[in-house]
């Protein structure tokens, strides 16, 4: 009876675990043969510190297949995979700040990447802040760090996104800011992609507050 | 049975009275009278019941009431009835319709969600092999490749990705890494700079 017990205990904690035996078996399976066997083990370890503090798994072993699908040496992969850690961490923390629910790892896959492409901190919280639905904070991330990974000032970035989500646009609007930018950049003349982003946020601030439309004053104490 | 000529009947009925009826039916209708008030005073008598008879039905009566045995309670011939109503009807099909919906949904597809269809151009004009890879493939620089198109100097591949973000490069003759001349990039912690690709 007491061995009963003690089998129904430990198959509880295996199961409350943070990551299961099958998803470490799973993220073993990934990095068999595609990774030195240090740097396995290092993931395996960042993922299951990650997966406890609810943070997605996938950009770490990306990382780790990447760095060895490209030759990189062993402890340049292992302090990349560190990184991309302190991103997701530091992504989280903004995300939170701006009113998401922790649980949204594709948001936080989304925020550590544009922390990579160039924006900060506080540019992923004024954007969670402004993607209340029908806006996909994933999807406002994505698109803002594509826009930086075009050359677009963060700031600038920040302006854009807000506006146009400002404006009530679709929310198909917001998917297609890289390809407008790409658009003015390709027709105008020498317009840079910074210079093309101040145009489209000029717009969408003129659609949100049309000339003769006053605000609402704020009532009276 | 007395068969009564219609006018006494039509007497009976008290549709006439027996004056009325000729003189000789008027012994008939008297007889007929005297016998329908014989039968209303035997139908006024009150019925004595014998008290043996009382004990026995009472009996009968304590005898069904008393609680069956198990076994004749699991096989006693029970007459049950249903009555349908819409209002009970109405949640039971609702009920069937969602179980048969638990049974028969579909298990959620890995590519239910949007894909699309990218073209991937490069232009290597003395490369022996390209290749492509990336998020979406594992970093395989070996699971795809590009073709040579028609154009000289280009290759290219098209693929069907789901949305989202994608990193990746160009593997020239399966050494050279190679960022998209025509895509959006950001470093890769390694030295080296990864195509983004947002559908």
């Amino acid at each position: 009876m007491k061995l009963g017990l003690g089998l129904i205990a430990g198959l509880l904690a295996i199961s409350a675990a943070p990551v299961s035996l099958a998803a470490q078996q799973d993220i073993a399976t990934r990095l068999a043969g595609r990774v030195p066997p240090d740097v396995a083990a290092l993931v395996q370890q960042l993922a299951a510190d990650a997966a406890a503090r609810g943070l997605p798994m996938d950009p770490l072993i990306q990382k780790a297949i990447e760095g060895s699908a490209k030759g990189v040496p062993a402890e340049r992969v292992a302090t990349a995979v560190r990184t991309v850690a302190g991103q997701l961490d530091a992504a989280a923390a903004a995300l939170r700040d701006g009113g998401l629910v922790p649980t949204d790892t594709a948001a936080i896959a989304a925020g550590a990447f544009a922390l990579n492409a160039g924006l900060n901190d506080r540019n992923l919280t004024d954007l969670t802040r402004a993607s209340r639905p029908p806006y996909s904070v994933a999807t406002t991330l994505r698109v803002a760090s594509t826009l930086a990974a075009m050359g677009v000032p963060a700031a600038q970035v920040v302006e854009l996104v807000t506006q146009v989500i400002a404006a009530g646009e679709p929310a198909e609007s917001v998917v297609n800011l890289p390809a407008q930018v790409q658009a003015r950049v390709s027709h105008g003349q020498g317009m840079t992609p910074a210079q093309a982003a101040a145009g489209l946020a000029r717009a969408a601030a003129a659609r949100a507050n049309p000339p003769g439309q006053n605000k609402p004053k704020p009532p009276h104490p | 049975m007395t068969d009564f000529h219609p006018d006494v009947k039509r007497l009976l009925d008290g549709e006439v009275s027996l004056a009325d009826l000729p003189s000789e039916l008027r012994a008939e209708g008297e007889e007929a009278l005297r016998l329908v008030a014989a039968a209303a005073d035997w139908a006024r008598t009150p019925v004595t019941l014998s008290p043996a008879l009382d004990a026995r039905v009472m009996a009968a009566v304590r005898s069904r009431a008393a609680a069956p045995s198990l076994w004749r309670r699991l096989t006693e011939p029970r007459e049950v009835r249903l009555r349908l109503r819409p209002w009970i009807l109405a949640p039971a099909l609702a009920a069937a319709a969602v179980l048969a919906l638990l049974l028969v949904r579909p298990a959620p597809s890995p590519v239910a969600s949007a894909t699309v269809t990218v073209r991937f151009v490069l232009f290597a004009p003395d490369a022996q092999q390209v290749a492509l890879a990336g998020t979406f493939n594992q970093w395989d620089v070996a699971a795809t490749p590009l073709v040579r198109s028609n154009a000289p100097g280009v290759w290219t591949a098209t693929l069907t990705l789901p949305a989202g973000q994608h990193e990746y490069a160009f593997v020239v003759d399966g050494a050279r890494w190679v960022p998209d001349p025509a895509a959006p990039a950001v470093d890769d912690g390694f030295g080296r700079r990864n195509s983004v690709l947002t559908l």
